[in-house]
């Protein structure tokens, strides 16, 4: 299944918050130390009215995606999948309090020959997040690699 | 009584400005457990010993979000959060438990100043900045990145 057919599809609809103690878990999951995630005193001086997140934060609605159900959707086998590269545009900051509303497509999907022979399925994916007004805030692009069986 | 809040200014910066390097290390398991609990990926490849053997990699494996996710932490830490624009991560080899692993980048570009206005008092420009992640001499991650900057 990589003819194209896929393209323009929507793969997963997903709506979350984001949380104060989502911000400051993930902050120090990812040993970032700018006081503006962890302190609100620090953010509020920084000129934020609340906590802003850090700026990979948005994959925390890996919690309420169902990654089997994706992945047999697209027609890929998970054994063989790599995540090849992952682009974030910021349109500005999120920040404890927004709502936001994720809704990922299939915007490409292709066979390229691998390197030492053997082909491979590329897919590729995009991410917008929406807030609460409707305005775009974040968009991600995934690109997925599926290896050929005999690579 | 509030009173108004001065928003954080972009840095100045210039083309072969860098950042003091962050080293992360030994990566142990609970850092891999921590993630998985931040993010929400709990794929049996990260934390279930049992099942990395049945899949035939050497050992528990990280997320590639948790190098993106250290990285962009790393420069946000350096230029602010609300500056960046765009970052871009490639994963080039896969990041075991035990490895120490050192975050690094530079500016390599910066475009020409925009007007000074009253809302954006500092000429504001847009810095490109390479970055990567790297395990003694091999790269791990390969990155890249647009943030606000004050120039002169």
């Amino acid at each position: 299944m990589s003819d194209g057919k896929l393209i323009g599809t929507v793969v997963d609809e997903i709506a979350f918050d984001v949380e104060r103690g989502k911000i400051w878990e993930f902050a120090r999951a990812t040993f970032t130390t700018d006081p503006v995630h962890t302190d609100a005193d620090a953010a509020r001086a920084a000129g934020f009215d609340d906590l802003p997140a850090t700026p990979t934060h948005v994959v925390v609605v890996g919690h309420w995606r169902d990654q089997r159900a994706f992945v047999d959707r697209l027609g890929l086998a998970l054994e063989r999948v790599v995540v090849g590269s992952v682009r974030w545009q910021y349109l500005r900051p999120l920040r404890a309090g927004d709502s936001l509303r994720a809704v990922r497509r299939v915007v490409g999907d292709e066979r390229r020959d691998g390197k030492r022979g053997g082909s491979m399925r590329v897919v590729t994916l995009e991410t917008e997040y929406v807030d609460a007004t409707g305005a775009p805030v974040v968009r991600q692009r995934d690109v997925l690699i599926e290896r050929g069986k005999s690579a | 009584m509030s009173h108004p809040v001065r928003a954080r200014q972009p840095i100045r910066a210039a083309v072969g400005d860098t950042h003091p390097a962050r080293e992360i290390g030994p990566l142990t398991q609970t850092d891999i457990v921590r993630f998985a609990g931040a993010g929400g990926d709990f794929n049996p490849l990260h934390h279930d010993p049992e099942f990395v053997r049945s899949s035939g990699f050497p050992g528990v494996i990280s997320m590639g979000q948790l190098q993106a996710g250290m990285l962009a932490g790393w420069l946000s830490d350096w230029l602010g959060v609300e500056h960046l624009r765009e970052f871009e991560v490639r994963f080039v080899a896969p990041v075991f438990l035990g490895d120490v692993l050192r975050l690094s980048g530079e500016i390599v570009a910066v475009d020409g100043p925009g007007p000074a206005s009253a809302a954006a008092p500092v000429t504001e420009s847009v810095a490109e900045i390479a970055l990567s992640v790297r395990r003694g001499d091999d790269t791990v991650v390969r990155a890249s990145a647009k943030a606000v900057v004050a120039s002169s």
